[in-house]
């Protein structure tokens, strides 16, 4: 799985970084970088979680 | 491989191949590899009439199957005139193979967003039917349902409207191009953002998993690419790839048309044939004291006219790719010794950071602070301050948007702080060595940007 987040639509609340924090980390601005885009499967229901939890519906999951 | 189709009719030689026909004031016979072809009122001198296309470049070639298409056009080494420099023959090939139910759409993008070009304007306004000839070529083969064309101004909207009337009064049959008006903003002519206007929505780029190609407009397979592009495909299927090449090898051996702006006595829109010395093409344009050029547009790399034999190379995008350089949009910026590059790159970048869309954190906060640094370089205020915080600002910044953006002018700041090292140099002394006001050649018409924020 691989985690994507769409830059357009991201307002930077920073939801995800607390919830994955393994796999983003915040600007200075508060806007996320992904660190690690390879998601493990034992993270998967968390990925998914953090993805209904942003408000701005901007994380997408990537399956491959 | 393709013959020529038309006997009766002779394939245009020479640089001037899009411009055939153009009535040039200054210069009507074009001298050696370099035509030029207007100057920057783009005026046009003569709206081919559809009768006169025919005339001089022929009938839409029929009988053609997309394999000879596709092989043509891959001998011919077509690369897409926006910006990107794509292989056009494969850009076909994806939406031509794409696996979706709804039908392709063409778009023919001549928005022009870079505030300095010209030459798309002008080829709509003198030879439309040029263009449309492509589009119409390109849609027939793929099937395509619907075919657009986006433009900005508005005697370019006038002369493809008239062309399309009389298209259809004449009896020619194909597909209705729609034309739609692009908005100004430097932003409007990103692909995402053309591809969302067209849709009916804002003219913002949009970020997507999926390419144009495969998913573009309303989901359908989208084939995007520069009217120039559409053009040098309509010719290259009537008169062959070999012709195309005239005898060259290796890269795009076709004409293109650029437009050259800045310290030169004579800017405008050029055709040039690849050889063409940048040095030839300098001349033409009266350039009396060049020191160095901007290559491809506000997104593009410098060449600093002080290093050794730059002047020389031949301006055909292999050698062009030697120096890191590429024609880009289209522009080339000269830049003589009464205005700083540096200060040059800090006003480009300040209008750039102005013109982001808004949409990405990154973009929104790094560009300023990417431009402020510039100004800090450019005004010889904090040149180390100003390095310094580039250095930590572009890594945040740079694969961050949501388009090409903030990538764009990231390669400008890295081009210029790379190429001008010693201008720098001479900031951090507090000098620099422009021998005029502290003014720009190269900023858009209009555009009021004061490098300022340094303070
Ligand atoms: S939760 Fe959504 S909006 Fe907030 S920072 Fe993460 S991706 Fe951006
Ligand atoms: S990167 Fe900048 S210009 Fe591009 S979509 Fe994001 S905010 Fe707009």
């Amino acid at each position: 799985m691989r985690l994507v987040i769409d830059p357009t639509r991201c307002h930077g609340h920073g939801t995800c970084a607390q919830l994955l924090d393994e796999y983003i980390r915040l600007d200075k601005w508060h806007y996320p970088i992904v660190a690690k885009q390879k998601v493990s499967v034992s993270h998967a229901d968390l990925l998914r979680r953090a993805a209904q939890l942003c408000p701005e519906l901007a994380i997408s999951i990537v399956d491959e | 491989m393709i013959e020529s189709v038309s006997a009766s009719i002779m394939a245009p030689t020479g640089p001037r191949r899009l411009s055939l026909g153009w009535e040039s004031a200054q210069r009507p016979v074009p001298s050696g590899r370099v035509a030029f072809v207007s100057d920057l009122s783009a005026r046009p001198r003569l709206v081919m009439p559809l009768a006169e296309h025919v005339a001089a470049y022929g009938r839409l070639p029929g009988g053609l199957t997309m394999r000879m298409v596709l092989d043509t056009l891959r001998a011919a080494n077509l690369t897409g005139r926006g910006g990107a420099g794509f292989p056009f023959w494969k850009k076909l090939q994806a939406v031509a193979t794409a696996e979706s139910r709804k039908s392709p759409v063409v778009i023919a993008n001549g928005s022009e967003s870079e505030p300095l070009s010209k030459k798309d304007a002008l080829l709509l306004k003198n030879n439309p039917h040029l263009v449309l000839d492509g589009i119409s070529l390109v849609a027939g083969m793929l099937g395509a349902k619907s075919a657009y064309l986006y433009v900005k101004d508005r005697e370019a909207h006038t002369a493809v409207n008239a062309a399309i009337r009389e298209r259809r009064e004449r009896g020619i049959s194909e597909l209705r191009v729609t034309i739609v008006e692009a908005p100004a903003g430097y932003v409007a002519g990103q692909e995402t953002a053309v591809v969302r206007r067209i849709g009916k929505g804002p003219a913002l780029p949009q970020f997507s998993l999926d390419r144009i190609s495969s998913s573009g407009l309303r989901g359908a397979p989208t084939l995007l690419s520069n009217v120039e592009t559409f053009a040098h495909v309509a010719m290259i299927l009537r008169f062959g790839a070999e012709w195309y090449r005239q005898g060259g090898q290796g890269g795009d051996r076709g004409t293109r048309l650029l437009t050259l702006v800045g310290a030169v006595g004579r800017p405008g829109v050029y055709e040039l044939s690849p050889g063409a010395s940048l040095a030839e093409l300098l001349r033409e344009a009266d350039a009396s004291d060049p020191r160095a050029v901007l290559f491809g547009g506000y997104f593009g790399r410098w060449i600093d006219l002080g290093a050794p034999n730059t002047a020389k190379f031949p301006l055909d995008d292999q050698a062009l790719a030697e120096h890191k350089l590429s024609f880009g949009a289209g522009i080339l910026g000269v830049v003589g010794r009464e205005t700083c590059p540096v200060v040059e790159a800090a006003a480009i970048t300040e209008y750039l950071a102005g013109q982001s869309a808004g949409q990405c954190g990154p973009c929104v906060h790094g560009l300023p602070e990417i431009s402020t640094a510039m100004a800090r370089i450019a005004l010889s205020s904090d040149v180390e301050r100003g390095m310094h915080d580039l250095r930590s600002v572009i890594p945040l910044v740079e694969h961050r948007g949501g388009c090409q953006h903030p990538d764009g002018v990231i390669q400008l700041v890295r081009s210029t702080v790379g190429a001008f090292a010693e201008e720098v140099k001479l900031h951090r002394s507090g000098r620099c060595s422009a021998q005029g006001s502290h003014t720009s050649v190269l900023l858009p018409p209009g555009a009021s940007v004061g490098t300022g924020g340094a303070g």
